[in-house]
């Protein structure tokens, strides 16, 4: 209950809390757009440095190998539990189900920095090969929905499409290059070799994270403000609902791979959270008959915040639960 | 001054689809179009703003070239087949230029 109490008001949380609220009161306050692109570069590269040059130091395991492939298989099958749930469960239809289920097999790397505090916090060191492992969970989900769509027979080639598209859009996407060329980076570099950037990097890094995620705050209100005529009971509840499912599957994959807690616990977060970057891009490029109303507002205006305030002292728990 | 008659066409469209709609006025021999954001509008009962989620993948943008009837109509058919799918509206009208060479 403490931790729970302890992550609600932390300052990213509070902060997060301020321009979600604001958003909701129609406030018109913003994050000028370019500001906040530069906020997620920061964070994404000194993410990627930080796991990079915990890489470097610490030797391929088994371990880091079992959490990839976790990774992998959770972000290829979430996205079946999810279509089948929203299809049981809500009056969304087969291509928006498939357009959202994507979401939840793909991650939140803002949900997995903010878990990432809370875990250090608690004295949990997680391995810093959980932001690769972040990386590769973005794009299997995309592939599974595609095939969902497919069956649907809404997959088809729109005027002035161009081969290699959605690849480009997939696999090169600002968030994919700056994460894990940071990752890169860091790992040839090293820990000395990042001494000299840490005052940038590390000492700014909360303070940073602070700002990005009162412009989330701001993004998830007026996303909800937006989108939420779209969404039946069903599909609310879906929202809420479906990240303690995947939490529950990715649990299970820890406690079987014998996982250290931070990493379980780091893992499940991922596996819990729905992507709001890389994947709304990709569908809107694959699935355009999508509605973006519907699967934006689920993940960034209905999982997001939930995940954020509720969800990540619980996935601690679990993590802590069910670790090596 | 001398004008000339020209048609203008304006495609108000979601940012994801620009390239795609570039392509398709590009394959018609159109010789130029500009892309300009839109900072906000309302439209299908729903107000939509530019800053509202951080992928911008619900931006729109607007798409605006001239060119000659022949040009225009060679891309109405493909974009009639994007904008199925994709979100945006078409216009197109008659405008005066000064320097038709340019289009």
């Amino acid at each position: 209950m403490s931790m729970a109490l302890d992550t609600l008001t932390s300052p990213i949380i509070l902060f997060f809390a301020l321009g979600l609220l604001a958003a909701l009161a129609r406030s018109e306050m913003t994050v000028p757009e370019a500001f906040a692109k530069g906020l997620a570069i920061y964070l994404m590269m000194a993410i990627g440095l930080k796991g990079g040059v915990e890489m470097a130091a610490n030797p391929l395991t088994g371990e880091v190998i079992r959490a990839f492939g976790a990774g992998i298989v959770l972000s290829f099958v979430l996205p079946l539990v999810a279509f089948m749930a929203l299809r049981l469960t809500s009056k969304i239809d087969r291509v928006d189900a498939a357009a959202s289920a994507a979401h939840y097999g793909s991650i939140s790397i803002v949900t997995f920095v903010a878990a990432t505090e809370v875990v250090q916090a608690v004295g949990l060191m997680p391995g810093g090969h959980l932001v690769a492992v972040a990386a590769v969970m973005e794009t299997p989900a995309i592939i599974t929905a595609l095939l969902l769509a497919s069956q649907a027979g809404a997959r088809k080639n729109v005027a002035g499409s161009q081969q290699g598209e959605l690849f480009r859009e997939v696999m090169l996407n600002a968030s994919v290059v700056v994460l894990v060329g940071a990752l890169i980076v860091g790992w040839i570099i090293g820990p000395e070799g990042f001494e000299p950037t840490k005052p940038f990097f590390v000492a700014s890094f909360q303070g940073v994270l602070c700002l990005f995620l009162l412009d989330m705050g701001l993004s998830a209100g007026r996303g909800l403000r937006q989108g939420w005529r779209q969404l039946d009971a069903g599909a609310v509840t879906f929202g809420l609902y479906m990240p303690l499912i995947s939490a529950g599957f990715a649990s299970a994959l820890c406690w079987v791979l014998a996982l250290q807690p931070g990493d379980a616990a780091l893992l499940i977060t991922l596996a819990a959270s729905a992507s709001y970057i890389a994947v709304p891009a990709a569908m809107r490029l694959a699935l355009p008959r999508a509605k973006p109303a519907i699967y934006l507002t689920l993940s960034l205006g209905v999982t997001f915040p939930f995940n954020l305030t509720f969800g990540i002292p619980l996935y601690l728990a679990m993590g802590q639960w069910v670790g090596a | 001054m001398k004008l000339y008659e020209k048609h203008r066409l304006e495609i108000i469209l979601e940012r994801m689809a620009a390239d795609r709609a570039g392509r398709v006025l590009e394959g018609a021999g159109v010789s130029g179009y500009t892309v300009l954001p839109a900072l906000a509008g309302y439209g299908g009962s729903t107000k939509w703003r530019r800053d509202a989620d951080i992928s911008a993948t619900r931006d729109m943008v607007v798409i605006v070239a001239i060119a000659d009837r022949a040009e225009i109509d060679a891309a109405l058919d493909q974009l009639q087949d994007l904008l199925a799918d994709h979100i945006g509206v078409l216009n197109v009208s008659t405008v005066q230029v000064m320097r038709p060479d340019l289009f």
